[in-house]
């Protein structure tokens, strides 16, 4: 695991991320430094390569299906620059402490406000998920399991009870959380250190170089 | 519906962006004085709900799949769309951001035709419909049904006028292919927003708004002028009308002239690039419903005058 911060790690992704967004298309060789950036990134936060290959593969498949009606030239750069962008945010992912989701999330810079439904989006879905894992093990000990699994997902009263069992806990655990002393945002530490901060000026200036030369030299 | 990087071009993103960006702006500021600290489990699990069930897709037809967006059943559930602006635009973020589902680029667009288009729709349809369908809490989930597939499709009209804007596909290919898939999937997002109402009427109604109250005299008729211009337009004959009838029976059709040129880009009850498609009767239809009805309102409040107190 890296010993990097979560919101540092965050932004540096952040960065990369959003300097691809812009970059030119058909700009190939910028876009292959951007790649080779990405697999240093990855490899520096020592993503787990099978799962990260694993989950790659899956989201290529939707990728395919959305950017192949652009004609093959196109959709090409677009399929690469969008699988880069997969292979950096899913390393950032896969590499995240247990329960950090939420903290991950107030590494965002956005407004305050915004910053307090995200770090609680964060923290809930973990609530979310651990609850369709409880209905999943119970539908399956009620033998409602097989091909047709997933029609229990589109079942609205079953997602209506997901809801309400998800709310009752999210209602809990923010009850204690105001009893902890909870006013609107966790005690996490966002902010950078110089280090970090000198690394991520460096960050953004090699990637506005990039995405701007880019443009004069596609 | 999530408009990847490189399909929308500069001058869209930043336009979609900017008007996303000031909508949270004021969904902040109005959402800051209607939910408090009591409200925050509900804003955040409802965001993180949407956020799970966008990635449930359910299959529609022809191999395609569409997934809840969940604009309408979040803005019920919440009670106030500025607090349903935010928790979609949550979700668009983190999905942007974190799983390059929706590009960094367009994600301005996404908040625009999901979060706002999706939403405000929804919203707006809502009442009235709940009104036009008695008016109990026991009709909200039928009522938000409706609302919310309506309002899936009308933001994937959004989604094609911006790639027609931008260049990257024409209005005459994006508009029916995006709509007819949309009316399928709003179908989807409609049984399951209606689905999850029913269930929450029933074990929790105190979650979800009451009674609706007296609807204003206008909105019935504007509904109902909105629904036959916008939907059974659809079905208009294109056989000619009685005096084209007639004048091509009697061979006076070619008498026909124009003096003066009308440069309306909704000449003949369609709009210019969709002449052949019946969508654009549709949307012909309905703006110029929109239209009559702002003149009418317009002179209506310049003529009449105000009742005395």
């Amino acid at each position: 695991m890296s010993k990097l911060s979560i919101p540092f790690r965050l932004r540096v992704s952040l960065i990369i991320v959003i300097g691809m967004g812009f970059l030119k298309t058909g700009a190939w060789l910028w876009l292959g430094i951007y790649g080779a950036i990405a697999l240093f990134w990855s490899f520096r936060l020592r993503a787990p390569v099978r799962t990260l290959a694993q989950l790659l593969g899956a989201e290529l498949l939707f990728l395919f299906l959305l950017v192949l009606p652009q004609g093959w030239e196109r959709a090409s750069f677009l399929l690469l620059r969008s699988l880069i962008c997969l292979l950096i945010m899913n390393s950032f992912l896969l590499t995240l402490p247990p329960h950090s989701f939420g903290i991950a999330l107030k590494g965002l810079p956005l407004p305050a406000g915004l910053q307090e439904i995200v770090l609680l989006t964060g923290q809930y879905l973990e609530i979310l998920l651990a609850e369709v894992n409880r209905m999943k093990i119970s539908a399956q000990l009620r033998g409602l399991s097989g091909t047709g699994g997933w029609l229990r997902y589109a079942s609205a009263s079953m997602i209506g009870a997901l809801y309400l069992r998800s709310l009752d806990r999210a209602e809990r655990v923010h009850a204690a959380m105001l009893i902890r002393g909870y006013q609107g945002s966790l005690p996490s530490d966002s902010k950078s250190t110089p280090k970090e901060r000198l690394w991520l000026t460096l960050a953004i200036l090699i990637v506005a170089g990039l995405t701007i030369a880019s443009y004069g030299y596609a | 519906m999530h408009i990847p990087d490189g399909f929308l071009s500069p001058p869209v993103a930043i336009a979609t962006g900017i008007a996303s960006a000031a909508v949270i702006a004021v969904a902040l500021n109005r959402t800051r004085a209607s939910l408090g600290l009591r409200q925050a489990p509900i804003m955040g699990l409802t965001t993180a709900f949407v956020f799970a069930a966008q990635m449930i897709n359910f299959p529609v037809a022809g191999g395609t799949s569409g997934h809840l967006l969940g604009g309408a059943l979040a803005s019920v559930v919440l009670g106030s769309p500025w607090a349903a602006t935010l928790a979609m635009s949550t979700v668009f973020i983190i999905q942007s951001v974190l799983f390059a589902d929706g590009g960094i680029t367009a994600l301005g667009a996404n908040i625009f035709n999901m979060g706002l288009v999706g939403i405000w729709v929804g919203w707006w349809l809502l009442q009235p419909l709940q009104q036009l369908l008695g008016g109990s809490r026991n009709r909200l989930p039928l009522a938000a049904g409706i609302a919310a597939g309506l309002s899936v499709v009308a933001a994937s009209i959004c989604v094609a006028i911006e790639l027609a804007i931008s260049g990257t596909v024409g209005l005459n290919i994006a508009l029916p292919g995006m709509v007819g898939v949309h009316i399928l999937i709003g179908i989807g997002e409609g049984v399951i927003t209606g689905g999850v109402l029913t269930y929450l009427v029933k074990v929790r109604p105190d979650l979800l708004p009451g009674q609706q109250p007296q609807l204003q005299k206008w909105v019935v008729p504007v509904i109902g002028v909105l629904l036959i211009s916008g939907v059974l337009s659809l079905f208009a004959s294109s056989w000619p009308d009685g005096l084209e009838a007639v004048a091509e029976k009697y061979g006076f059709k070619d008498k026909e002239a124009v003096a003066i040129e009308n440069p309306t880009p909704l000449a003949n009850y369609t709009v210019k690039g969709l002449e052949e498609q019946p969508i654009g009767t549709s949307i012909a239809g309905l703006l110029g419903s929109a239209f009559s009805f702002g003149a009418a309102f317009g002179i209506a409040q310049l003529v009449v005058k105000p009742k005395d107190v």
